[in-house]
């Protein structure tokens, strides 16, 4: 992340006009120094991190986990029986591009955020990951149709939980967009010789993924089954953490990666908009900061705030890279 | 894919992400949000998960919502390539409509302003009283009303537009007004009319926009209007009237009314520079249509078979008509223009709008290029066979090479920044010879301008 880029000053030193090579030292000096001084902010940040910060310790372990582990399947697949030849390094060079897509890389981060709030809500209120009052109840319906979606969407959300322990993240649980740049990456990364075996792998990891078996898809279409009673989801005690995530993206229109982030600290506004433009009423809302951020009291007046206007506010904001 | 939870839908789609068949309510949703069926995906989310499905080679499920108006939808949609075909299989399930959320009636009311202008067929812009300022629009159904307008700019807009089952003295507050259907003449389709107040410091209007809208599509464009205004084809490469000036017109006409809206700050409050800028764009743009107007009508006049309708006119009316036009612009310049007298009349053999074009081309010059606290005459002498016009200015005048130039196309003397397209004169030159009469100038510099008009006595 510090890196230096000497490139400039060679280049400048090919041009070999005194003033150009001080116009450049000079810049070039000015740089390095701004470089130096965003280095202790960062580590001050670092060390100072709380175990529910965006950048901690746990947070990295996982996105670079995940990230290798992608890396791993992708080549597994390429070298078949075979044994992967310079294993580590092609792993480095394919995490590396995963790296370059904001997209992608939030994503990862998301799902980390995600898996450390339910080991917060299981902390604070004894919540369980995968089996939620709102997932017994969906499971114990008398509708056929939504008790075996739900019994599906539970064994999903097992899955991730035991994944996520590991730090890992399947093939096939991935975003489809995520994973054909993946695959994309893989592609560019087969070297001579291997064209053919690279295009066999591509083609037998597109046929195996259905987007729709994936833990997202199924909390998606399990969130769009209950019709108006989705609002009920938005209660995240009630609804466990992953439930809750995709009824607040799905409500207020974001990106689901955008949704997990607004549960951070740093992100309060975002998700009190969130909240109330899926439609929760502003008690509501201050009942899920209760849960999520004990600590904070809503600004006043925000119970005048309409729906309209909070989706309004939130649509104008910034965008994160995961939108 | 398998399993039948909350099923609602089956589609097709082909290699060029066209719906091929689709059941309800998919297929409604698709022609409700303008598409056809079959036909290209119209959904937009729909749409981007079939093209992302296709090329990827994968499964992909997405939620759907969508709003056709009335409802909003949301859905869960699966989309998977078809085997051995290029095209996907969509599978959609947990259909549900919902109302659209309400808007308030300030939202829905500046909504509305915004659609309107942009569908609006004949704009206008008037003032305080509703008198007409500018008017623009150019359906083939109106054309003959928009021209009606233009000529009696400074006459309330209500002389020309009447609003149905309305039979009190127009026109009538505006709030009674807006919004209400009217009828044009000459068009069998319904219109409404709306009025936009701009807002004075005070917060009453000191003007409107008029904007007339018609559910209902123009009629058919006849590719060849301008030419067969003129009674025949005109040469392939004259594509400035027939193809680029209805083109231009609307854009332009947009771009005007839309710096007009934020240069009168109708959308809230702006910092004075913004405004200015605004108002900038808005007096470019009026240049643009002026200047459109001129090509268009130097293609008019410049095309072999270009002919006049003449009658007999009365050259004292048309000489009144045109002060009557320019008569604000000049009091503004502080010019006087000195009339013949009201008892006076010469009758010619011409065409009425011609001749009153061409006044307003001598008559717009003198007041542009004369000094404030100045006069401009309009003279009529019969001359036997020749009735003679005479527009007499004391602005600088002109030299004797100036003099042999200015009726040359595209001259400008030097001049640049005032608006002018150099066009006004050769047209003008162009359109008295039509009618079998002449326009010339007599000047010397500081000694003001006398451009004389001969026409064909009666």
């Amino acid at each position: 992340m510090l890196g230096y880029g000497g490139g400039m000053i060679e280049a400048a030193a090919s041009t070999a006009s005194p003033e150009t090579v001080e116009i450049v030292l000079r810049q070039e000096l000015a740089r390095g120094d701004a470089r130096a001084e965003t280095v202790v902010p960062i580590l001050r940040h670092l060390l100072a991190n709380e175990t529910n910060s965006v950048f901690g310790d746990d947070i990295l372990a996982r996105v670079r986990g995940m990230a290798e582990h992608i890396a791993c399947q992708l080549l597994d697949e390429l070298a078949g029986d075979d044994e992967v030849e310079g294993k580590e390094a092609r792993i480095t060079a394919l995490t590396g591009a995963f790296y370059e897509n904001a997209p992608f890389l939030a994503h990862l981060h998301a799902l980390a955020m995600e898996w450390q709030l339910s080991e917060r809500m299981l902390a604070r209120f004894t919540l369980d990951p995968v089996l939620s009052p709102l997932v017994q109840a969906l499971v114990a319906s008398k509708d056929e149709a939504t008790q075996a979606l739900a019994m599906k969407a539970l064994a999903s959300q097992a899955r991730f939980c035991q994944a996520q322990r590991r730090m890992t993240l399947p093939l096939s649980e991935m975003p489809g967009d995520h994973l054909h740049f993946a695959l994309l990456c893989l592609r560019n990364l087969a070297g001579e010789g291997e064209d053919e075996a690279a295009q066999r792998a591509e083609a037998a990891i597109r046929a195996r993924y259905d987007e729709g078996k994936t833990r997202l898809g199924m909390l998606s279409q399990l969130i769009m089954s209950m019709g108006s009673g989705a609002i009920a989801a938005l209660s995240l005690t009630h609804a466990g953490t992953a439930l809750f995530l995709t009824a607040l993206a799905i409500g207020s229109g974001q990106d689901r990666d955008a949704a997990t982030l607004s549960t951070n600290d740093g992100q309060l506004a975002r998700l009190a908009l969130a909240l109330r433009s899926a439609g929760m009423k502003p008690e509501g809302v201050n009942e899920q900061f209760v849960s999520l951020h004990p600590d904070i009291t809503l600004p006043e007046g925000f119970e005048q705030l309409g729906v309209d206007r909070a989706a309004a506010i939130l649509a104008a904001g910034g965008s994160y890279p995961g939108g | 894919m398998s399993g039948k939870a909350g099923f609602a839908a089956k589609a097709l789609t082909d290699a060029e992400d066209r719906l091929l068949e689709a059941e309800e309510p998919l297929a409604g949703l698709q022609l409700r949000c303008g598409g056809e069926l079959p036909g290209t995906i119209a959904i937009p989310i729909l749409l981007e998960a079939v093209r992302k499905s296709r090329r990827y080679g994968m499964k992909l499920a997405r939620t759907l919502t969508a709003q056709d108006g009335e409802e909003r939808y949301t859905a869960f949609i699966e989309v998977l390539p078809r085997d051995g075909e290029e095209g996907c299989e969509v599978i959609v399930r947990n259909w549900r409509a919902t109302a659209v959320p309400q808007v308030t009636e300030e939202q829905a009311d500046h909504r509305r302003t915004v659609i309107d202008r942009h569908l609006a067929e004949v704009w206008a812009l008037l003032d305080k009283d509703q008198r007409l300022q500018a008017v623009q629009g150019d359906a083939p159904d109106i054309s003959a009303v928009v021209s009606a307008m233009h000529e009696g700019l400074g006459r309330p807009w209500t002389d020309f537009i009447v609003p149905k089952g309305m039979s009190h003295l127009q026109p009538m507050h505006w709030r009674l007004l807006d919004g209400s259907a009217v009828e044009i003449e000459g068009s069998i389709r319904d219109w409404r009319a709306n009025l936009v107040p701009r807002l004075g410091q005070a917060g009453e209007p000191n003007g409107f926009e008029l904007l007339l809208v018609s559910d209902q599509p123009p009629p058919e464009v006849r590719r060849n209007r301008r030419a067969s205004d003129t009674g025949g084809a005109t040469s392939g490469a004259r594509m400035v009237g027939k193809e680029v000036a209805p083109a231009l017109r609307q854009p332009i006409s947009r771009i005007i009314a839309n710096a007009e809206s934020i240069r009168t700050r109708l959308a809230g409050p702006l910092a004075d520079d913004y405004a200015n800028y605004a108002s900038e764009i808005a007096a470019a743009g009026q240049h643009l249509l002026g200047l459109l107007d001129d090509l268009t009508d130097l293609e008019v006049v410049e095309s072999p078979d270009f002919s006049t309708a003449p009658d007999l006119i009365d050259l004292a009316d048309v000489a009144r008509q045109a002060a009557g036009i320019l008569g604000v612009r000049a009091k503004d310049k502080d010019i006087r223009l000195v009339l013949p007298n009201g008892g006076d009349s010469l009758e010619a053999t011409a065409e009425f709008r011609r001749v009153l074009q061409v006044l307003l081309n001598l008559l717009g010059n003198a007041i542009n290029y004369s000094p404030a606290g100045s006069e401009v005459w309009v003279r009529l002498e019969n001359e036997g066979t020749k009735a003679r016009m005479i527009v007499a200015d004391q602005g600088p005048g002109l030299s004797e090479e100036d003099a042999a130039r200015v009726f040359e196309k595209f001259e400008r003397l030097g001049r640049s920044g005032d608006g002018g397209s150099g066009l006004g004169l050769y047209i003008s030159r162009r359109l008295a010879r039509a009618m079998g009469g002449e326009l010339s100038v007599e000047s010397a510099p500081g000694q003001g301008a006398r451009f004389i008009l001969d026409l064909p006595a009666a």
